[in-house]
């Protein structure tokens, strides 16, 4: 079994990348509709924060498979790395702001939801957080700030469920999503700087990354189902 | 006291008491919407920003109405506010 994973482990990664992507792209149109009727800020930036997750994900291992087994040329090897950098930091930045939005500025009203003051705040500490680690090459900073990012949101989805629960059924899930992907991150940590990416432990963090995102892509079908 | 409506719920209310009139002068959505004067324009300019009601104009007297959009929005909200409440937005 660890022989097949460690030889065929491009395909895998592909077929990961596909996946991934494939449930972003649906919890993105599903948002999208409901975003579209409702113009809520919250809604939108948990659809951006998708959008850019898919990003990511087909960025680094569908078009990075694809480079491996040649059928893209390798000069753009390190730009997959790069823009998958790039999009899960804006992706982190979008959901804690989609929790947090309301206390911050309730009254926001931007027209477009990729180009305006906010965005370009966090594109710009998304660019920093690449620059710094390709000048390292390294990905402690984006570990850092992940894990950083999701132990502040597992305490806010915490207190969301805790003051909520009666509301909201997935509140719940919402949660334990979170725990996850600190978990996640922190394994991801562990592996890069001790483990040097031990495939063990790379699988078993993309079986967290799959049960987190079909969490959402659950929670996202469930909640907006038409009655 | 009770307590102070989401912004969801009031755009939710202002619509329905638009469509149950069809069509209804400023002055009595004010009273329905129980909202102050000045709230109350600032959520009719929004309103009309996100297309959701329109208003006519005829011999000097405004109207409004609701949008298709704006139907859609009241056809849905159960959705939208169930889904605010499971992801904590």
């Amino acid at each position: 079994m660890i022989e097949w994973i460690l030889e065929n482990k491009e395909l895998i990664k592909i077929v990961y990348g596909l996946i991934i992507g494939l449930m972003c792209f649906f919890i993105v149109l599903r948002v999208d509709r409901i975003f579209r009727l409702s113009l809520h800020q919250g809604i939108r930036y948990l659809r951006n924060a998708f959008f850019f997750y898919g990003l990511a994900f087909i960025f680094r291992y569908l078009i990075g498979g694809l480079i491996v087994y040649g059928y893209l040329n390798s000069v753009f090897y390190i730009w997959t790395k790069i823009f998958f950098e790039f999009f899960l930091v804006m992706a982190g930045f979008c959901l804690l702001y989609s929790l947090l939005w309301k206390k911050l500025d309730s009254d926001e009203k931007y027209s477009s939801s990729l180009f305006n003051f906010k965005m370009a705040i966090f594109y710009l500490i998304a660019l920093m957080v690449v620059v710094l680690d390709f000048i390292w090459n390294s990905f402690y900073f984006l570990f850092f700030s992940q894990i950083l990012l999701f132990l502040f949101m597992t305490g806010i989805s915490f207190s969301n469920y805790v003051q909520k629960k009666r509301n909201g059924k997935f509140l719940k899930y919402y949660f334990v999503a979170m725990i996850l992907s600190f978990v996640v991150w922190i394994l991801n940590a562990i592996a890069s700087i001790y483990l040097n990416w031990n495939p063990m432990i790379l699988i078993s963090i993309y079986l967290l990354n799959s049960i987190i995102f079909l969490l959402f892509l659950f929670g996202v079908v469930i909640v907006t189902r038409r009655n | 006291m009770g307590k102070k409506r989401e912004r969801l719920e009031v755009i939710k209310d202002i619509l329905k008491v638009i469509r149950s009139s069809r069509r209804i002068k400023p002055t009595r959505l004010l009273y329905a919407s129980n909202l102050s004067p000045q709230m109350f324009k600032d959520y009719i300019k929004e309103l009309r920003e996100k297309g959701f009601i329109n208003m006519d104009e005829i011999e000097g007297k405004k109207e409004f109405y609701l949008t298709k959009k704006g139907n859609n929005f009241l056809q849905e909200y159960r959705v939208i506010e169930n889904f605010v409440e499971n992801f904590g937005l």
